[in-house]
């Protein structure tokens, strides 16, 4: 449309506000971030220069290298996950009786927030919870399966809720994916004798690939961000520290936000790799 | 669809019923023990049902002790003005992109797509301080101006729908006469509700589950219902079963927007992605 005055002032109101909250609560934190990092700052006083201190703290102390490795769990539990959800898309791709019944239980625990899948799953692993009480009639000793206490086991335990908690999006996005495919590709491959599982194979797979790459990113991005379950489950207790934990930790109850900001930047870089090779890559594909 | 065996279509039906057992399982015992008094939650099993199904002691004690009205009331006011916010900015930062040309266009679209790679968590360091410069630690405001962001998926969506609205259609009402603020407001805003309702379930779903912003920003009097619900349940002296009841209802508006609007979250969804 051709610039005149009243359109240039319509362009100026309409976008003032989101851009300066834009500039205000991610571009100028995130800079600030940068050079607070190099600091000691107390979040009062002047932040001192300490070069790359909080950095190397970070990357060498075995108490937040362990932090890191949390993440890792989180990164596993991603595969079972996103088998799950695309078997899930593929089972409910169609037409039957009961579909609508099944979707709609199927997106429940997405629904529902951090503190009650929480409450779900500390019952679910106490000693005598959900869990121990299934092995446990299953024939199993449970006495040995102290699934919060353990140190050992705690971290797979409750990095697996993830699976229960976000499988619901995944299997969203690809039962989304596959409505995108045009009936008549399915029609063409019934006249020609497909089976059911060259059907998948041919079209169902290919249809998905794109979404099923965003979705294997998002988890990278998202195991990296992990606050919620370690926090209101354990806080942080019994070794599930996570980033964003310790991020909130040093940063408001020890008053360390120089190094809180070295934190954040790590994180945001893993983000900024993940994301950015997600971007780089679909535009790939789509060429 | 190719020929669905018999054994498809059975393999289909044990899959589907083992993942809503999956699904299900885990939530049961929070159910049962809603119903549960104190002295039967500690003598009985998890998976045990409660003796009697019209023992609802447990949620009057959660509404008397917890809280928990005034925080569903809290999380109303936030959701409903931030909600609005967002998706009016949200619908005018994506009509003036989308529909003229300027200077700086594409650093602000640049400004605004790359915000996905800048998460919350890793600026709230500083924007704690800003709030709290601002004196606004602890006040709905906070939150709500937190929120009031516009997303880059938001754009996309909207952008979607904008590029289905004719140009021509905004040249006529140019040279009827009518102002670009009307053209917005009386041509294009209604033509892009399909994806508000979007966009209002998407952000709605999110601000309502959100817990780290609220949790760090609101204390006492004016926290949302997840931080009111974590409050109830990190205090270890509310039994278990109290702390069950409270969670039932909270779910309950959930699965009133749940029943109602499944279709759309469905599809609000898939076409988030698809942008």
């Amino acid at each position: 449309m051709r610039q005149t005055k009243s359109s240039r002032l319509l362009i100026v109101l309409f976008l003032i506000f989101p851009v300066l909250h834009l500039l205000i609560f991610s571009y100028i934190p995130i800079i600030s971030n940068v050079f607070l990092s190099f600091t000691n700052y107390k979040g009062t006083g002047t932040p001192k220069w300490i070069g790359l201190k909080n950095y190397k703290r970070l990357l060498t102390d075995p108490q937040y290298v362990m932090v890191f490795k949390n993440c890792l769990w989180y990164m596993v539990v991603a595969i079972p996950q996103l088998v799950f959800a695309f078997a899930l898309a593929i089972f409910t791709n169609g037409k039957f009786r009961g579909l609508s019944i099944f979707k709609g239980i199927l997106i429940l625990p997405y629904l529902l927030n951090g503190v009650i899948v929480s409450t779900i799953f500390i019952i679910f692993f106490n000693n005598s919870g959900t869990l121990n009480t299934i092995l446990a009639a299953l024939g199993l000793n449970t006495a040995n399966f102290q699934w919060l206490q353990n140190l050992k086991l705690v971290n797979p335990a409750i990095a697996s809720i993830s699976i229960w908690r976000y499988y619901g999006m995944n299997f969203i996005m690809f039962f989304g994916a596959l409505q995108t495919v045009p009936s008549d590709l399915y029609e063409s491959a019934a006249v020609d004798g497909c089976t059911k599982w060259q059907e998948i194979r041919y079209i169902s797979i290919p249809a998905i690939k794109n979404v099923l790459f965003i979705n294997i990113i998002m988890s990278i991005s998202g195991s990296i961000q992990v606050f919620e379950i370690p926090y209101i489950m354990m806080n942080g207790s019994n070794g599930t520290t996570t980033p964003v934990i310790q991020i909130q930790q040093s940063a408001f109850s020890e008053n360390r936000v120089g190094f809180a900001a070295a934190l954040s930047i790590l994180v945001f870089l893993v983000v900024v790799v993940s994301v950015g090779l997600q971007r780089i890559l679909t535009r790939k594909m789509e060429d | 669809m190719a020929r669905e065996t018999k054994t498809f279509k059975i393999i289909r039906y044990i899959f589907l019923i083992a993942s809503c057992i999956f699904v299900i399982v885990p939530m049961v015992p929070l159910v049962y023990m809603a119903f549960k008094t104190g002295a039967e939650y500690s003598s009985t099993g998890v998976l045990e049902p409660p003796k009697n199904w019209l023992n609802f002691y447990n949620f009057a004690y959660a509404i008397r002790v917890g809280n928990l009205g005034k925080a569903l009331i809290n999380t109303a006011i936030i959701l409903g003005v931030s909600l609005f916010i967002q998706i009016i900015f949200t619908t005018m930062v994506s009509y003036v992109l989308h529909r003229f040309n300027f200077k700086g266009k594409k650093l602000i679209m640049t400004l605004f797509t790359l915000t996905m790679f800048i998460p919350v968590v890793t600026t709230q360091t500083v924007v704690f301080q800003i709030i709290y410069r601002l004196g606004l630690v602890s006040t709905r405001l906070s939150v709500i101006l937190l929120y009031s962001g516009v997303g880059i998926v938001g754009i996309y969506i909207m952008f979607n729908i904008l590029e289905s609205i004719p140009r021509e259609l905004d040249e006529a009402a140019l040279i009827d006469g009518a102002s670009y603020f009307v053209i917005y407001r009386k041509i294009v805003l209604p033509l892009m509700k399909p994806a508000c309702t979007t966009l209002l379930i998407l952000n709605g779903i999110g601000t309502y589950n959100d817990f780290y912003i609220p949790n760090l920003y609101l204390r006492r009097d004016v926290q949302t219902f997840t931080v009111a619900l974590y409050k109830f349940f990190g205090n270890m002296a509310t039994p278990f079963e109290i702390v069950s009841a409270a969670i039932l209802l909270g779910v309950i508006p959930i699965g009133i927007v749940f029943l109602f609007l499944q279709k759309y979250i469905y599809y609000g969804l898939a076409g988030a992605v698809k942008s």
